[in-house]
């Protein structure tokens, strides 16, 4: 019997797939996402780590692009194009920790605050509520400041201050589930909040909580970008946010020095572009009232 | 002198992503001034794809063959601009659904103004609601302000607005109650005899039909099967279409139509379900108000009653899915448990069928998993995949393994209120709570799922308490008929008691107002104004 399921998922799976593939933006976005990941992962084996401690650089600091140094060199003589390779690894591992983190706590809070409602519902959702209008970048902000530095510290204050926004739409999405009746007869069969939740509102909550996870991928990258920038990231770790931070105290706008403005700008510009295509295309294929014409 | 209306060999094909289908075939109908055309069929039959070609308000996709004359004039040659001057101005449409054709942010009597607005006619909006029998203060409300029936007579007076002389009703009782059912239909029959418009009338109940048309259409897979005066094609259906449609919608007092013989009727039972003086009230409304209420092992007992009149809630309070503000719930002279694990004990024994498969059913579950289900939250042991196998074949959905990997959407409606009664089957229950279980089905289904539900009393002894508010299906299969009015039980006893014989004025009412034809001579009972 679970052979004939595994069969139907598989044949849902490929069904979803061919839907994905047939919008080119969503295409484009992942394979953006494929080739910018596997540069990340093959970066310690491809490229000489060496070229990052500054005591052992051999150019010039401000050096312009050359056929030695692509992208030129920052005020260390270390070559942009290796800082922004190795930014990439960061980048990508606080965008995906922090969000795994916010979806996380945000899908609990949303669906216990729908299934159980009540008084749970209230205290949950005014949390909620108390996150949300708190402005978020203050509160990262002043959690890392107080935590000691460190990458942890950026996924937490990322993780903690996003998820409200997808608690609120779980919620929304739990609610209207459960007021199907297919949820009553399952009540009336016998199952109790785990069963109820386990076997028919997850399922359905997940493909949007899916297509939220791509999106929120984005806007975590930028936060770290944003809270690195302003000096809050790990100084031992080079990333976008940091290697921008250091072009902006090193004046690298009085140097001309554009070569190291640009590439992490363009960075984070290009992976964020490619997750919220991908989200897009997700959404559109999950979400079957997206699809228009019908 | 050309007829008000003539269909003339239509044919409406969809273009899908799968090629095309066609909705309605070759389909030829004619209607006089001061007429009824009643058009019958279930759903996806393409009774309202004919309706909708005639002010050509059909989806972009749908492709039209033949001729609509409206007064002569082909509805498919006329320009855009003399179309939307007949839209409404000759031609009237009475929309399915008045709780959502309404729009709920204007007041209804600038709804009902609004053709006469865009058609420059000048009217009273007043006169318009008089007609339909509403007061002139209707006419300031919000459509949520007003009661279903309300809203239908607003979407009525809406139609009769610019003065057409030919509506077409599609539906326009089906989310009614009985009683306010017969309201509209009366008015919609006085508006045809004191103006004489035509009127297309479109329904899946026959009955409905018969009390108001003249002429009628039976169609079938987007073809008439069946034409004549209403009188005959339901006296005497020639089709075996009609007939099952006809069957489906029994009289009350036709012995032909009820299906319990007196011999079944088990009426010293041990008491199953017993519930004494029980009350839910929501905030200030009380819901039920006091009901005692008794369900004997193997008898099919009938809930009868108006939307609202507290049915429902009563079944939730009996299967503990509602707590009773005051009273008890009896099952076998034991209080219902009011702990989690001692509830899911009682749910083996007394199990709910829903009123909608569809929605009752979840969509990403095969038929095998929503009949395992059950099995799998108590953990029955055993081989799960035998017991599945034997609630379905129970249930009549034979070979069992044929339906095993089916997602409820491949299935019809019929089949699908199957599986949900395997569901509940597969615990082997003593006692079924059927909330309006045939009220979204197809006519021809309607019978056989009635047919089950007394074959499962018979071989399994099942009892059954059956939700309705139709009193032909208690007619049909209940042993006893309980009344239920405003949250209270007005009356009960034998169905012949109750639906022969009724003594409270509310039974009364409601039998008055089931629609009925020339078929069957009445019962006897004395009706109360």
């Amino acid at each position: 019997m679970t052979a004939i399921a595994w069969q139907r998922r598989q044949a849902a799976a490929r069904a979803t797939w061919r839907e994905f593939a047939s919008q080119r933006g969503g295409l484009a976005g992942l394979i953006g996402l494929a080739v910018i990941t596997l540069l990340a992962v093959l970066a310690p084996w491809v490229t000489d780590a060496s070229g990052l401690d500054v005591t052992r650089v051999t150019a010039r600091p401000w050096e312009p692009p050359s056929s030695s140094h692509w992208l030129g060199t920052d005020h260390n003589g270390r070559s942009v194009l290796l800082l922004t390779w190795w930014g990439t690894r960061i980048s990508l591992v606080v965008g995906l920790a922090a969000t795994v983190l916010s979806v996380l706590i945000g899908t609990v809070v949303g669906i216990a605050a729908a299934h159980f409602g009540g008084w749970v519902s209230a205290v949950l959702m005014r949390f909620t509520d108390f996150f949300l209008v708190l402005p978020s970048l203050v509160l990262a902000i002043a959690l890392s400041t107080v935590l000691p530095r460190g990458l942890g510290t950026i996924v937490l204050a990322i993780g903690v201050t996003s998820w409200p926004a997808t608690a609120r739409l779980v919620r929304a999405q739990t609610l209207a589930v459960e007021a199907r009746p297919f949820i009553e007869r399952s009540r009336a069969l016998g199952g109790g909040h785990g069963h109820v939740i386990g076997r028919h509102v997850l399922p359905a909550v997940l493909p949007l909580v899916f297509v939220n996870t791509t999106l929120t991928v984005a806007s975590a990258i930028v936060a770290e970008s944003t809270l690195s920038f302003l000096g809050l990231g790990d100084p031992t770790r080079v990333s976008w946010g940091s290697l921008l931070h250091a072009a902006n105290m090193h004046g690298a706008v009085s140097q001309r020095a554009w070569w190291f403005l640009v590439p992490p700008g363009l960075g984070v510009v290009c992976v964020v572009l490619a997750f919220t295509l991908c989200g897009r295309a997700l959404e559109t294929v999950l979400n079957p009232r997206l699809k228009g014409e019908r | 002198m050309s007829s008000l209306l003539e269909l003339r060999d239509l044919s409406v094909h969809y273009r899908t992503a799968r090629g095309e289908a066609t909705a309605v075939r070759s389909v030829s109908l004619e209607l006089e001034a001061g007429q009824t055309l009643g058009l019958a069929g279930e759903s996806g039959c393409g009774k309202s794809t004919v309706a909708m070609s005639v002010l050509r308000l059909l989806p972009r996709n749908a492709r039209v063959e033949g001729e609509v004359l409206l007064d002569g004039e082909d509805v498919q040659g006329m320009s855009w601009g003399r179309l939307r001057a007949v839209r409404w101005a000759a031609a009237s449409v009475v929309f399915q659904g008045a709780m959502h054709a309404l729009n709920p942010v204007h007041r209804v009597g600038e709804q009902i103004a609004e053709p006469m607005r865009l058609h420059g006619v000048t009217g009273s909006v007043s006169a318009l609601l008089d007609q339909v029998e509403l007061p002139a203060r209707a006419a300031r409300a919000y459509p949520h302000e007003l009661s279903g029936g309300q809203k239908q007579r607003v979407m009525i007076a809406m139609a009769l607005a610019c003065e057409p002389r030919l509506v077409i009703a599609d539906e326009p009782t089906t989310a009614l109650d009985v009683v306010v059912q017969a309201q509209v239909l009366d008015v919609l029959k006085r508006l045809v005899s004191e103006r004489g418009i035509g009127l297309v009338m479109i329904s899946h109940d026959l009955s409905v039909l018969a009390s108001t048309c003249d002429r009628l259409a039976v169609m079938r897979y987007g073809q008439v099967v069946e034409e004549g005066p209403a009188r005959e094609v339901i006296a005497s259906p020639t089709h075996p279409h009609t007939q099952a449609l006809a069957a489906a919608f029994p009289t009350v007092g036709d012995p032909a139509s009820r299906h319990v013989t007196p011999s079944e009727a088990p009426s010293d039972g041990p008491v199953l379900l017993r519930a004494s003086g029980v009350r839910v009230s929501f905030g200030a409304t009380e819901a039920v108000a006091g009901v005692d209420l008794e369900v004997r092992a193997g008898e099919i007992v009938a809930l009868v009653g108006q939307s609202g009149s507290g049915k429902t809630t009563l079944a939730r309070t009996l299967l503990g899915l509602q707590r009773p503000t005051a009273g008890r719930v009896l099952f076998e002279g034991v209080g219902l448990p009011r702990s989690a694990s001692g509830l899911r004990a009682y749910r083996r024994q007394v199990q709910l069928v829903l009123q909608d498969p569809t929605s009752a059913l979840n969509p990403r579950h095969s038929v095998y998993e929503a009949v395992a289900e059950g099995l799998r939250i108590h953990r029955v042991p055993g081989d799960e995949a035998a017991r599945v196998a034997e609630a379905l074949s129970q249930a009549e959905l034979r070979p069992p393994e044929l339906f095993f990997p089916s997602l409820p959407h491949e299935l019809s409606g019929g089949q699908r209120q199957r599986v949900v009664i395997a569901g509940a089957l597969a615990l082997g229950p003593r006692l079924l709570i059927a909330d309006e279980p045939v009220a979204s089905l197809d006519a021809s289904v309607r019978g056989e799922i009635l047919a089950l539900l007394l074959r499962l009393r018979r071989e399994l002894g099942l009892a059954a308490l059956v939700i309705t508010h139709d009193l032909g299906l208690a007619w049909t299969i209940a042993d006893r008929v309980a009344v239920m009015y405003q949250g209270e039980l007005v009356e009960q006893g034998t169905v012949e008691q109750v639906l022969l014989s009724p003594r409270h004025d509310y039974t009364r009412t409601l039998l008055a107002a089931v629609p009925h034809d020339q078929r069957s001579t009445r019962p006897n009972w004395t009706n109360s104004p």
